[in-house]
């Protein structure tokens, strides 16, 4: 993909992916930060949350993810997002982006990105710039 | 006239959207989202010498300056903010009195509206269960884009019960989901005083352009 | 809100290093991201640390010293983060994590009433080369 392949206003392909308890168990694992609101529900709701929860630190690692698929391995230059609701696990989550501004002298792109409940709800926004080869 | 009463730009700390941009996508989406115009309400701020003339030019869109701040009765939009207004109100302030906001709002020329009524501390809803009801509320936002399931839907019983206007904002803070709701005006809107007398008593409603 | 002392902002109050970081490490992580990307989870001259590796490094101190505690309730939320990507992790490097207070501010929310506190982590390797800055967003509910 080259710059002129790409549009302000395009929207990327809508990735969908279960995100499992197993899986928010080995990102907390690998990150070092294995405490019970990331492994264990009982030891979530102590806490007064639902249950176990996906670390915010995850979903912006999924939006990462995302964003590289579709502009290459170390074309991300700056990613900022909001964590705006809890993500439980055991759900399908939907990763969106979507172009919002192309600088040709720079040869990068600035990206909104969004991750989504089941229901809809908008749970991490952010933004990222995005160098594109 | 239909325009998006609600939404951020870079100016707010958890925006990064530039104002062009909001443009840009408007054009690119027209045919989804019909917009004439954006109003811009930052929250806890107001700059009185933002001048958006040359980008209206370029885009033909119509760029108003308004406000969200926070208060003891949630979050408010504040239409035809002035001097006089801000130097009776702190904006920054997170804890204004709602009802003198209201009231000396529109004594002095505006208009303050309730945004996101029907969302958990910072919506009328929740403040409306522990104290008394605000006079002088004209409108309440009943289709705000950011909401979650369920809080646009609690908004009607707020509506019903005490007979207020309804309109529409996007409360985008990614260019994005500009113009996602807004709100329709049958009268023209050249300038901030045509909305605030629109707001007042004029004919509008919210209009929802979310697929 | 405490007022906050101006000298506390932009003020380095802790520097930590990380590391040898090991290949197994990165490719742990990335794999718990579901990445396939050779690059990130085959070992080999090639594997670089996943673009937001790097937020798993945090300085040991939370806050200066004289940092007002009436603005820190007893648990703190993640509301965000700005990553700023230099240079990529490889096995082998150090990273030291130099943290500073960078913003403090109040606002409402579903949650109520909050205090933000926006601690910034700038990160070098061991050639002194930028790896990333993070600024990182606490949330405090007042």
């Amino acid at each position: 993909m080259t710059l002129a392949d790409v549009e302000e206003g395009d929207e990327l392909p809508i990735e969908e992916l279960y995100l499992s308890k197993d899986a928010v168990r080995a990102y907390a694992a690998a990150s070092g930060i294995a405490f019970a609101r990331f492994t264990d529900d009982e030891g979530a709701r102590r806490e007064g949350l639902p249950g176990m929860i996906a670390p915010g630190n995850m979903s912006m690692g999924l939006l990462a993810g995302r964003l590289e698929r579709w502009a290459g391995v170390g074309s991300l230059a700056r990613l900022g997002v909001t964590f705006r609701g809890i993500v439980l696990p055991d759900q399908t989550l939907r990763l969106c982006a979507a172009v919002t501004q192309k600088d040709e002298g720079s040869g990068s792109v600035e990206v909104d990105v969004w991750m989504e409940s089941e229901q809809g709800d908008r749970l991490v926004i952010g933004t990222a710039s995005v160098k594109i080869a | 006239m239909i325009l998006d009463l609600h939404l951020h730009s870079e100016r707010s700390d958890d925006s990064r959207a530039p104002v062009e941009q909001y443009l840009k996508i408007l054009q690119r989406k027209r045919d989804e989202r019909p917009l004439d115009g954006i109003v811009l309400t930052e929250h806890r701020q107001f700059d009185l010498h933002r001048d958006f003339r040359d980008l209206e030019d370029r885009y033909g869109l119509l760029i108003l300056n308004a406000a969200e701040v926070e208060t003891n009765y949630g979050h408010i939009l504040v239409y035809g903010v002035n001097e006089a207004m801000l130097a009776r109100f702190d904006f920054g302030d997170v804890r204004l009195p709602a009802q003198e906001v209201v009231s000396e709002v529109a004594r002095l020329g505006g208009i303050a509206l309730p945004c996101h009524p029907g969302r958990p501390n910072v919506g009328l809803l929740a403040h409306y269960e522990t104290k008394p009801p605000l006079d002088g509320v004209v409108a309440v936002e009943a289709k705000n884009g950011g909401s979650k399931r369920g809080e646009d839907e609690r908004v009607q019983d707020l509506i019903e019960r005490f007979g207020y206007r309804a309109f529409g904002g996007s409360d985008a803070h990614l260019v994005s989901f500009v113009g996602i709701c807004a709100t329709e005006f049958d009268a023209e809107i050249r300038c901030m005083d045509d909305l605030v007398r629109e707001l007042r008593g004029g004919s509008y409603r919210p209009a929802d352009f979310r697929r | 809100m405490a007022r906050i002392d101006p000298a506390l902002l932009e003020r380095v109050f802790d520097t930590t290093e990380f590391g040898p970081i090991t290949a197994s490490e990165m490719v742990s992580f990335a794999r718990s991201l579901g990445e396939q990307a050779a690059c990130y989870v085959e070992p080999g001259p090639d594997l670089r640390a996943h673009p937001t590796f790097c937020v798993k490094f945090r300085g040991r101190k939370g806050f200066p010293e004289d940092f007002p505690a009436a603005l820190l309730g007893p648990m703190s939320f993640d509301a965000g983060k700005d990553v700023a990507l230099g240079e990529p992790i490889r096995p082998g490097d150090t990273v030291r994590v130099a943290s500073s207070v960078h913003d403090v501010y109040e606002k409402t929310g579903r949650s109520g009433g909050m205090t933000f506190v926006v601690v910034r982590f700038t990160m070098t390797n061991q050639r002194g080369e930028h790896v990333a800055t993070i600024d990182n967003r606490l949330m405090y509910r007042t």
